[in-house]
C-alpha cells in the first residue's frame, strides 16, 4: 500500500514538475531561446510570495497566486522587450544563453541582498498535512490540488494555442519570425507577451513548490535542472510530453527516496540519463 | 494611373549589392511579369517592395506613398501582398488557419475564405490538413490564398509555378485570371519565360540585378528575350 502510494505522490508532484518545465518549453519552442534565468524567476516568485503573506497574512497563500503570476507576467514581458529581443534575431544560440545566464547571476545576487540568504518557506498551514482517505489508500490533500491545478494549467495553454486567434499568431510566428510581419504582426510583440505568459507560468510553479520544500536565493539552479529535465525528456515542443515527463521524473524521485532515504533527487537524475540514452528525442516526437 | 513607381532602387545584403538602379512601374489592373535566370535578383526586387529587405535606397511609391524607408508590418497594411518563393506556409497551422492569417491585415474586398474555397475547392476539401500532407500544387493554392486573403491592390507572385507539373501550373494561372477579375493588379516573377510572358501585359527582363530589358509582352521575340535572360 505504502508502494502505491508513494507512486501516487509521485504522480502528483510529478504534475507540479511538470509545470516546473511547461515554461521552458514554451520560450524554446517559440523563440528557440534558452532562458537560463527560468529557475531564477521560479525562485523570485517564491520569495515574493512570501513578502505578499508578510502584507496580507490573513489570506492562504494560494491565493497569491493570481498575484504573483500577474507580477511574474509583466516582468517577463518587460525583461523579453527590453533585453532578449535584442538578441532573438541573432542566428547564433550562444547571444540568449549568455544573455539569460548574466540575468540569473544578477537576480539571484539581488535576492540574496533583499531577502537574505536564509531557507525560506511558504506555510500552507493545515492543507500540507491533511490527506484524503480512499479506503486503506491515503492521499496528500494538497498534492491533489497541486495536481489539478497543473493539468488545468496545461489544458488551458493548449486551449489558447490551438483554439485562439493569439494562439494562431504566435504558433506562426514560432514557424516564420519574417512571413508574418507580411501579415502585419510584430514578431518582437508576439514574444513580449509569450516570455509574460511562460514566467507566469514558473511562478505559479515557484509558489506550489514553496509550499513542499524549502528554498534560498541559490535555489533556482536546482529548479532550472528540474525544467530543463521535463523539457528534454518530454520532447521539445510539445506540452503534454513535458507533463508526462514531469510525472516520471515525480515518481522516480519519491520511490527512490523510498529505497534510499539519502538520495535526494539522485533517481529522478538518474532516469532522465536513462531516459535519455534510450530516447533522445524524448518521450514524445515534438516539433523541434 | 500608376500603382507602384520604383526608381533607382539598389539593394544590398550586408556589404553585397543585389540590385543596381532597378526602375519599375505597374500601372492599375496590369499585370507585370519580372523573367530572369537564378540569382538575377528577382526574389530581392519583391522582398524590398514588401519590406523585408533592410538595406535599400531609391524610391518605392505604391499607391503614391513612398514605403522604401517602412518596416513590412505596416507596408502589408497599404494593400501589397506577396506569395513568397518556396511558398513558405506555417507547418504548425492547417490549411484553414494558414488563410485566416492572410486576413489579419484584411482591406474590404471580394477575397473571403468562401471565395477563395471557390477559386481553389481542393482547399475546402482539406481545410483541416497540415501544409505537410498536401501536394505541391495545393501549397501553392494555399500560399496564393493567404495573399488574397488581405484583398491587396497587388499581388506579389514570386515563382509559383517553379516545381510543378505543367498541368497544375495550368491550373494556376488560370487562377490569375479570377484574381484580375476581382481587381488585383500583379507581378509575377517567374524563371518560365513562355509562361510569364504569356500571362503578362508588359516584361521586366533582370540579369545581375539590372533591368536588361522592358516593354509590352507581346511585341517581345524570343531571342530578344533570350539575349536579355542570359546576357549574350
Amino acid at each position: 500500500m505504502i508502494w502505491v502510494e508513494t507512486i501516487i505522490n509521485g504522480v502528483l508532484y510529478g504534475g507540479l514538475y511538470g509545470l516546473l518545465g511547461v515554461g521552458l518549453a514554451l520560450i524554446v519552442g517559440v523563440m528557440r531561446v534558452v532562458n537560463l534565468s527560468h529557475g531564477e524567476f521560479i525562485v523570485l516568485s517564491a520569495f515574493l510570495g512570501v513578502s505578499l503573506v508578510g502584507v496580507v497574512p490573513w489570506l492562504h497563500p494560494l491565493a497569491l497566486l493570481l498575484p504573483v503570476a500577474l507580477i511574474a507576467f509583466v516582468l517577463g514581458f518587460v525583461l523579453q522587450a527590453v533585453l532578449i529581443n535584442r538578441v532573438v534575431t541573432r542566428p547564433d544560440p550562444f547571444a540568449g544563453i549568455l544573455l539569460t545566464f548574466g540575468v540569473a547571476v544578477v537576480m539571484r545576487n539581488l535576492m540574496v541582498e533583499v531577502y537574505g540568504a536564509d531557507p525560506r518557506h511558504l506555510q500552507a498551514g493545515r492543507l500540507a498535512q491533511a490527506s484524503a482517505g480512499i479506503g486503506d489508500l491515503h492521499v496528500g490533500v494538497l498534492p491533489l490540488l497541486i495536481l489539478a491545478l497543473s493539468v488545468a494549467l496545461f489544458t488551458g495553454l493548449q486551449l489558447i494555442l490551438t483554439r485562439t486567434r493569439f494562439g494562431r499568431i504566435v504558433r506562426a510566428t514560432a514557424d516564420h519570425r519574417d512571413v508574418v510581419r507580411l501579415m502585419g504582426v510584430n514578431p518582437g510583440r508576439v514574444y513580449n507577451l509569450v516570455m509574460g505568459l511562460s514566467l507566469a507560468l514558473a511562478s505559479v510553479a515557484g509558489m506550489l513548490l514553496a509550499i513542499r520544500a524549502s528554498f534560498t536565493p541559490y535555489s533556482g539552479v536546482e529548479r532550472l535542472l528540474v525544467a530543463f529535465e521535463v523539457v528534454v525528456l518530454g520532447g521539445l515542443g510539445t506540452f503534454w510530453g513535458a507533463m508526462l515527463g514531469g510525472i516520471a521524473l515525480g515518481v522516480a524521485e519519491l520511490v527512490g527516496l523510498r529505497l534510499d532515504p539519502n538520495a535526494g533527487p539522485l533517481y529522478a537524475h538518474l532516469l532522465f540519463l536513462v531516459g535519455v540514452l534510450l530516447r533522445p528525442n524524448g518521450l514524445f516526437r515534438g516539433r523541434s | 494611373m500608376t500603382l507602384l513607381e520604383v526608381q533607382a532602387l539598389d539593394a544590398f545584403y550586408g556589404d553585397f549589392q543585389a540590385l543596381f538602379g532597378i526602375s519599375l512601374e505597374v500601372a492599375d489592373g496590369e499585370t507585370v511579369a519580372v523573367i530572369g535566370a537564378n540569382g538575377a535578383g528577382k526574389t530581392t526586387f519583391l522582398n524590398c517592395l514588401v519590406g523585408l529587405i533592410d538595406r535599400r535606397r531609391g524610391q518605392i511609391r505604391f499607391a503614391g506613398e513612398p514605403i522604401v524607408g517602412e518596416p513590412a508590418e505596416r507596408i502589408s497594411r497599404l494593400g501589397l501582398s506577396l506569395v513568397p518563393e518556396g511558398r513558405l506556409l506555417f507547418p504548425s497551422l492547417n490549411v484553414e488557419e494558414n488563410l485566416m492569417m492572410g486576413a489579419l491585415n484584411r482591406r474590404p474586398g471580394a477575397w473571403t475564405l468562401a471565395r477563395v474555397y471557390e477559386l481553389f475547392p481542393v482547399l475546402g476539401e482539406r481545410r483541416r490538413q497540415r501544409p505537410d500532407q498536401l501536394s505541391g500544387g495545393q501549397q501553392h493554392m494555399v500560399a496564393i490564398g493567404r495573399a488574397l486573403m488581405s484583398n491587396p491592390k497587388l499581388l506579389l507572385c514570386d515563382e509559383i509555378s517553379l516545381g510543378l507539373a505543367p498541368l497544375v501550373v495550368d491550373q494556376i494561372y488560370e487562377s490569375l485570371g479570377s484574381i484580375r477579375a476581382e481587381g488585383a493588379s500583379i507581378v509575377l516573377v517567374e524563371q518560365d519565360v513562355k509562361r510569364a510572358a504569356g500571362a503578362a501585359d508588359r516584361v521586366y527582363c533582370l540579369l545581375k540585378g539590372r533591368v536588361t530589358l522592358h516593354g509590352q509582352a507581346r511585341g517581345m521575340g524570343l531571342d530578344q528575350l533570350s539575349r536579355a535572360y542570359f546576357g549574350t
